[in-house]
């Protein structure tokens, strides 16, 4: 088993056991034909993620491809930003949890500068996504800071500043100094609406919701993927998660590597919550529903850190999850593929188990002398 | 003014008891070195088990059970930390996300959106002696959760501090390997300290939905759980700061709703929003200045092995 394959192959049996045990939840919840319902459940949930198949060839028109790829793209393009917000602090050895605040920051900073700024079109989306970026990198700056400057572990104030966030800014800013006022004068959730130019242009027109945040989150991916293999500073950021007292004494700025890479992840999380604002929203609703945020540590997780397995496990989801909401011809909520995922990463946490497993079944002779393990390892070690 | 100060205590002393529980599991559970993100999961399946046990039985008894649930998530846990030595981070975030999909799967298919139906809260008792006493009236009229809360702490501290037990799962915590070199088991005692902290989440969340609440709501708890992390924090991982720390934070929710209803005008000046993000806020200034007094467990998140070292 090639060296590759033994690093996916966890994730892809986390997420196919996944799929198993959450098939059957459906099928023994039922009183009658709980098989039939789970199957066709899942069946649904597919036609609306990479488009129902079975009605164009029936002579049904492209928009019943078009529509839910569309909305699967987009999905997928917010779970990639915000799952390479992760996996890059995991690669310096950073725990981003705090990637839903930093998304919220940039979302407001791009309702923002998207909303109050009068720019020509080919400026306007630029600033607003570089307001996004910086604000969502600001925010995950503190946490990197205060890790390096106070030693406060990362994890414990990525969290508070998820709750300060969310709270400063759906609790505050979205119904106090931000909200938006309407044309009659009446008062609308949220902030108000952006201007057109600030409007991440539609790819395919009238036929699906698919924008140019897609192309940007695929860009990253690819950016963050050349970064971290071709380049010497991204080769240092990884040496530093490896093991930073080596890298300190290969002569590594260790904590420049860490702090950049903590600023980038925020950046990351922002260009998230731009994407969803300029792309899909018009403007920061009354709050940001969906935890995105929280949804990238699973995707960075199931990826396994590699910025193109976050793509694909982003991908995925991405089409499970625009298929979610057809779930529900068949009574089942469409926080259902939510559910799938949380299961894929508690057996991605499992990543040992599987490894043993493994392990287990591709050693010739299991009765000979003790196996040489090799370094099991731990998903940020 | 006396007057309002009792309504104060006595809406804190409501609201303060899940996040109490829910502090003092985390501070129990990361005492011992394992990482406790997943509170706020250990709730959730709390409140909802309590919830819908409490349909069929006698309130009391649905309390066991939606502890019982905690304790089996915790559980998990254990078993992806502490046998397979798997990210304790990771672990809890992935119970956080599997509690929170699972309740909304399993409310809407067997209750609908608005929640469970109405069960019958725990009863408050009444102290006739102390209700005539200012202040201190405030205790009486309570359900038996409340003092709970307010003993337990000193039960915590007193078993960490004062006894065998308690510094064993200290030590744990710290120096694992010197435990070893005891003779005694490091799984065992972190095992022991992670099923007491789901016990302790799962009556958190029972309480909130047997006490504060009459049924399991879809958002139950939140972001209790983390409010509670955030009390461990604040209270320096010891169970007496985290009760201070939890009381602070409900009294200043209960402060904050009472000047919403009677002093309009100055949540003008200061912003809900800023008052809601005080108790984060404040915790991370702790964490900048607490200086050298550092006392997160020195082995916090770090696997054991036994041939390390």
């Amino acid at each position: 088993m090639g060296e590759r394959t033994r690093q996916a192959l966890p994730s892809v049996l986390s997420v196919l056991l996944s799929l198993l045990v959450c098939w059957m939840l459906i099928a023994f919840s039922r009183d009658m034909d709980g098989m039939a319902t789970a199957t066709a459940a899942y069946l649904q949930m597919l036609w609306g993620g990479v488009g129902d198949w079975p009605r164009f060839l029936d002579g049904a028109p492209a928009t019943v491809l078009t529509r839910p790829l569309g909305e699967a793209a987009m999905k997928a393009a917010l779970l990639t930003l915000t799952g390479l917000s992760v996996a890059v602090a995991f690669k310096v050895g950073l725990f981003n949890i705090g990637a839903q605040g930093q998304m919220l920051l940039g979302a407001l900073a791009a309702a923002v500068v998207g909303a109050h700024l009068a720019l020509p079109g080919a400026l306007h989306i630029p600033a607003a996504l570089l307001a996004a970026a910086l604000a969502g990198g600001a925010w995950a700056g503190i946490a990197g800071a205060l890790k390096l400057y106070r030693g406060v572990h990362e994890v414990i104030s990525t969290i508070m500043l998820n709750w300060v966030a969310v709270r400063l800014v759906d609790n505050w800013l979205v119904v106090g100094p931000l909200r938006g006022v309407a044309e009659a004068g009446a008062s609308i959730t949220g902030t108000a609406e952006i201007h057109p130019t600030a409007t991440l242009p539609r790819l395919l027109g009238d036929m699906s919701r698919l924008n140019l945040g897609f192309v940007i989150a695929a860009l990253a991916a690819v950016a963050v993927w050349a970064w971290l293999t071709r380049t010497r500073s991204g080769f240092e950021t990884r040496a530093v998660g490896l093991g930073d007292e080596a890298a300190r004494a290969a002569g590594i700025p260790v904590a420049r590597r860490a702090g950049l890479a903590m600023a980038l992840a925020g950046a990351l999380a922002g260009l998230a919550g731009a994407v969803l604002v300029l792309g899909t929203e018009g403007r920061y609703p009354g709050t940001l529903g969906a935890p995105y945020g929280f949804d990238g540590i699973a995707i960075a997780l199931i990826g396994n850190n590699h910025p193109l397995g976050v793509g694909a496990a982003a991908l995925f989801f991405g089409v499970l999850r625009a298929g979610g909401t057809r779930m529900q011809l068949l009574d089942v909520h469409k926080s259902f593929p939510e559910l799938i995922q949380g299961l894929a990463l508690l057996f991605v946490a499992g990543r040992l188990i599987w490894l043993a497993a493994l392990r287990r079944r591709s050693a010739p002779k299991p009765a000979t002398a003790a196996p040489p393990a090799p370094a099991a390892q731990v998903p940020h070690a | 003014m006396l007057e309002i100060l009792h309504r104060l205590l006595f809406a804190t002393l409501d609201a303060a008891p899940a996040l109490v529980f829910a502090a003092l599991g985390a501070v129990l559970s990361e005492r011992a070195g394992v990482v406790a993100v997943g509170v706020e999961g250990m709730m959730r399946v709390g409140a909802f088990c309590a919830a819908v046990a409490a349909l069929v039985m006698p309130t009391p008894a649905a309390v066991g059970i939606g502890m019982l649930a905690g304790a089996a998530l915790a559980a998990v846990h254990g078993f992806l930390c502490i046998r397979w030595r798997s990210d304790q981070v990771v672990s809890g975030i992935a119970l956080n996300l599997v509690a929170l999909a699972g309740g909304t799967f399993l409310l809407e298919t067997h209750f609908g959106p608005n929640g469970t139906p109405p069960i019958q809260q725990l009863q408050p008792l009444h102290w006739p002696e102390l209700a005539s006493v200012p202040l201190l009236g405030a205790l009486s009229g309570h359900a038996a959760p409340t003092y709970l809360a307010l003993l337990l702490p000193l039960l915590l501290q007193g078993m960490l501090t004062r006894t065998p037990l308690g510094l064993r799962l200290r030590a744990v915590g710290d120096k694992p390997h010197a435990v070893a070199t005891l003779g005694l088991s490091v799984p065992a005692l972190r095992w022991g300290a992670v099923l007491g902290g789901g016990l302790l989440a799962g009556l958190g969340g029972a309480v909130l939905s047997t006490t504060v609440l009459d049924r399991f709501e879809q958002h139950t708890p939140a972001g209790l759980g983390f409010m509670a992390l955030a009390a461990m924090v604040f209270g320096r991982w010891t169970p007496l700061g985290a009760f201070a720390a939890a009381a602070f934070f409900a009294f200043g929710n209960a402060l904050r709703i009472g000047l919403a209803s009677s002093a309009p005008g100055l949540l003008d000046v200061v912003p809900q929003g800023v008052l809601l993000a005080l108790p984060y806020l404040l915790t991370l200034l702790v964490l900048t200045f607490q200086g050298q007094r550092n006392s997160t467990p020195a082995s916090l998140g770090v696997p054991y092995e036994q041939e390390s070292r």
